[in-house]
Formats: C-alpha cells, sequence, structure tokens
C-alpha cells in the first residue's frame, strides 16, 4: 500500500509541475503544426501530393516534436535534486524509469494524439485511415517514450552536446517509422505489421529500466 | 590469455607483436592487390568491376567484427568491472567507422555501374548506413562528456543497445527482398564462389585484418597511456 501511495503522490506531482508548464506543451504542438505549414508550403498545395505522402510528414514531424522535449525528460528533477529525493524514499532507479515512461507518455504524447486529426484535416487524409494511425501512434508514442528516457538519462551528465540525445533517438526510431508507416499504408497488412510494432514495443520497454537505470544511477554518483 | 583483459600485460604483447603485424600486412596486402589486380579472372557479367568486391567484402566483414568486439568489451567491462572493456571501446570506434565508410563508398562505386545508381534504399544499406551513424554517435560521444568514469559506462550501454542493429544488418538479405545479393562466403553450405576469386578475397581479408590490428594496437597503447597521466 505504500508503494501505491508513493506512485499516486509521484503522479500528483508531474500532473501539477505539467499543469503549472502547459505553455511547454502547448508550445510542441504549435511547432508540429508550423512545421506542417512549412512543408505545404515547401511541396506546394497540390491535394493528391499531400494525401500521398501526408501519412509519412504526420509520423515524421511527430518524432521530431516529441525529440524536442526531451530535454526535460529528467534535467529539472536532476538538477533540483528530486531524483535523490526520489530515490531516497524507496523507488529503484529502475522503477523511477518506468514511472517517469509512462508521465511523459501521458503528459507530452496524449497531448498529440489529441491533434492528430486536426493534422489529418490540413494533410487531406482520409477518414478511414485515421483509426490505423491512431493505433499506430499509441504504440509508436510509448516506444519514443521509451528511447527517449534511455537517450535523455545517457545525456545527464553531458553539458556540451545535448542534440545527441535527440540524435540517439532517431537512430533507434528508424524501424518504427517503418512499421508504423506501413500498418497506416498498406491495410491488408494491418495485423502482422501491428504484432511487430508491439513486439519492438516489448524490447524497448524491457530495456529501458535496465540502461536509464544504470545511467541515472550513474550520474547520480557522480555529479 | 591475460593480456586481452589486462592493460600491462597488453602493452608487453603489443611491443611483441606490433612488428610481426606490421610486416606481415605489407606483404599480405601487396600479395593480395597484385592477385586481384592482375591474377583474378574477370567476371563474365561484371566484367572488371568485380574487383571492387576485393575491397567492399573484407571492410563490411570487419566492420561488423569491430562492433561485435566492441559489444563483448562493453559486457566485459559493465559486467566484471574491467576497465579495459571501456579502453577497447574508446579506441576501436573511430576504426570501425572508417572501415563502415570504405565497406558504403566502394559498394557505391560499384552500384551504379551495375545497379545504374549510387544508392537505394534497401535493407542492407539502411542497416549499414545506420551502422556507420551509430559509429559516428560513439565517437562524438567519447568526444562530449567531461568525466571520464560516467563517460565510458554511458558509452558501453550505448554500444549495447545499438548492438540490436548487427544481427539486422547481417540477415537483413535473408529476411526481406533485397536488392544486394544474399550471403555467398559465409553460409552454412559450400560456399558459391569460385577459387580463383576466393583465394584473393581471402588474402584481402587476412591483410584487412591485420592492418586494422596494427592500428587498433597503437590506439590502445596511445589510450592506457593517457589514462596513467590522466589527461581525461
Amino acid at each position: 500500500m505504500i508503494i501505491l501511495n508513493k506512485i499516486i503522490s509521484f503522479y500528483y506531482r508531474e500532473y501539477k509541475l505539467n499543469l503549472s508548464g502547459f505553455q511547454d506543451i502547448l508550445t510542441n504542438i504549435i511547432f508540429f503544426f508550423v512545421s506542417i505549414f512549412i512543408f505545404i508550403f515547401s511541396i506546394g498545395p497540390d491535394k493528391e501530393t499531400i494525401s500521398s505522402i501526408g501519412i509519412g510528414i504526420v509520423w515524421t514531424l511527430l518524432l521530431l516534436s516529441s525529440t524536442l522535449s526531451l530535454r526535460k525528460f529528467y534535467q529539472d528533477d536532476f538538477e533540483n535534486g528530486n531524483l535523490l529525493i526520489m530515490h531516497l524514499n524507496g523507488l529503484s532507479f529502475g522503477f523511477i524509469a518506468i514511472l517517469k515512461t509512462f508521465s511523459h507518455f501521458i503528459f507530452v504524447q496524449i497531448p498529440f494524439l489529441l491533434s492528430i486529426p486536426i493534422a489529418c484535416i490540413l494533410l487531406n487524409i482520409a477518414n478511414d485511415k485515421l483509426i490505423y494511425l491512431f493505433s499506430s501512434f499509441v504504440i509508436g508514442s510509448f516506444i519514443l517514450s521509451c528511447l527517449g528516457s534511455i537517450s535523455s538519462s545517457m545525456n545527464l551528465m553531458n553539458q556540451r552536446n545535448f542534440l545527441l540525445g535527440s540524435v540517439i533517438v532517431m537512430i533507434f526510431s528508424v524501424p518504427i517509422i517503418i512499421f508504423s508507416v506501413g500498418v497506416v499504408n498498406l491495410e491488408e497488412n494491418f495485423n502482422s505489421l501491428i504484432s511487430i510494432l508491439f513486439g519492438i514495443l516489448l524490447i524497448v520497454f524491457a530495456i529501458n529500466p535496465w540502461a536509464s537505470g544504470l545511467c541515472l544511477k550513474l550520474a547520480l554518483e557522480n555529479n | 590469455m591475460k593480456f586481452l583483459v589486462n592493460p600491462s600485460k597488453f602493452n608487453k604483447f603489443a611491443d611483441n607483436v606490433f612488428l610481426p603485424v606490421l610486416i606481415l600486412s605489407i606483404i599480405l596486402f601487396s600479395i593480395g592487390l597484385i592477385f586481384s589486380f592482375y591474377l583474378s579472372p574477370d567476371d563474365y557479367q561484371q566484367g572488371s568491376t568485380v574487383r571492387i568486391m576485393y575491397v567492399h567484402v573484407p571492410s563490411a566483414w570487419l566492420a561488423l567484427l569491430t562492433y561485435a568486439i566492441m559489444t563483448v568489451y562493453s559486457i566485459v567491462g559493465l559486467a566484471f568491472r574491467i576497465p579495459f572493456g571501456f579502453i577497447i571501446n574508446t579506441a576501436v570506434a573511430p576504426i570501425g567507422a572508417v572501415f563502415t565508410l570504405i565497406c558504403i563508398v566502394s559498394g557505391s562505386l560499384w552500384g551504379k555501374p551495375m545497379w545504374g545508381t549510387w544508392w537505394v534504399w534497401d535493407a542492407r544499406l539502411t542497416s549499414v548506413a545506420i551502422l556507420f551513424i551509430i559509429y559516428l554517435v560513439i565517437i562524438f560521444m567519447n568526444l562530449s562528456f567531461e568525466n571520464r568514469i560516467v563517460r565510458e559506462k554511458v558509452v558501453a550501454i550505448f554500444v549495447l543497445v545499438g548492438s540490436i542493429n548487427l544481427p539486422i544488418v547481417k540477415f537483413s538479405v535473408d529476411w526481406w527482398n533485397t536488392l544486394h545479393q544474399p550471403a555467398t562466403i559465409s553460409k552454412l553450405s559450400k560456399p558459391s564462389i569460385d577459387p580463383s576469386m576466393m583465394i584473393p578475397l581471402i588474402v584481402m581479408t587476412f591483410a584487412f585484418i591485420m592492418v586494422g590490428l596494427a592500428i587498433a594496437i597503437l590506439r590502445i597503447k596511445s589510450e592506457i597511456i593517457s589514462r596513467k597521466s590522466n589527461l581525461n
């Protein structure tokens, strides 16, 4: 029961923090839409072209804008000492990583989920593809959260070159992009592709607490 | 076999081995180049461009082998707390990057006359390009951390996570329909390559291994010295 209390208070704190800093998440979403506008201006307003490459544009921009918020993943808690306090209260580093990953999924990726229908209207994507896009994004964004947790915990002590964190996420997100765009475009293979995507999710979710926990421990020990 | 995990034993071993390795690499390279340029026959379809294979295939093998060595030494360094594993990681990554670059460049030089294009988005080519980017990220990580203890462990974790890419590179030609041809030599049954082309390929492979070993010995020795004097 004590551990449940700790988890609830952890999420209550995350909720408070994200509510007070709501403009950051809004800025991410505005970045997403502005990049869609720029894409359309650079391609030209031809409806056929836009709807044929629309899914790829949506997925690329979702990936780019979710890597923008990586800096806030652990950095704030690390610098003001909250990470250490959480660990002293009996949460192991791997468990902190899992909790943080869920919190990133809920507070950063879910707003993107809500803004996908508007993006589909702008990019002229057919309505019957929306359900495939949703289902691929729910799985894919959770994979992106896990990868973000790994890369941002790796770069906690890296003061010079933080862009490396985004590059790490992008390298490992290549198969996710391939399969989740495939889910939407090849509807007849929906079941097999979504199974592969789910398998990737399980692998990454298994690696995440181990790798991020070790990196968090290293950073706190050598700070 | 203690020289594989102990820096001072490695230094002694390297002093004995370095000169023979260097001489052997020069000899093997000259024999291999003579074989591959003059003594091996032209292919009946590809003509003379088949000779690019004698550089392309060994460098591809060595790129994979270097990453596999780095993976093993990351496990050794993290699990058994042997710092020599991290020394190897730091020293060997640029060598692997250069081998991968040679592989990509020679492959695209071959692809232009044969496939009619420098680059295709095919599974083998893409995964090798990702391998190259992973090598670059490892090098940049080595440059950008200030704390040495954090740096070496974080790089080792990244190497372990990135080793997912290795089986993808190896089996991409079997799993997907690729333009790149499937394995002809390293498959389990009898290799489907003629002995007149097999011999220069094997000689060139050993020459590449010797060159890589010579450079690796130099880099590992300098890395050991810089750690002893606490340069970074």
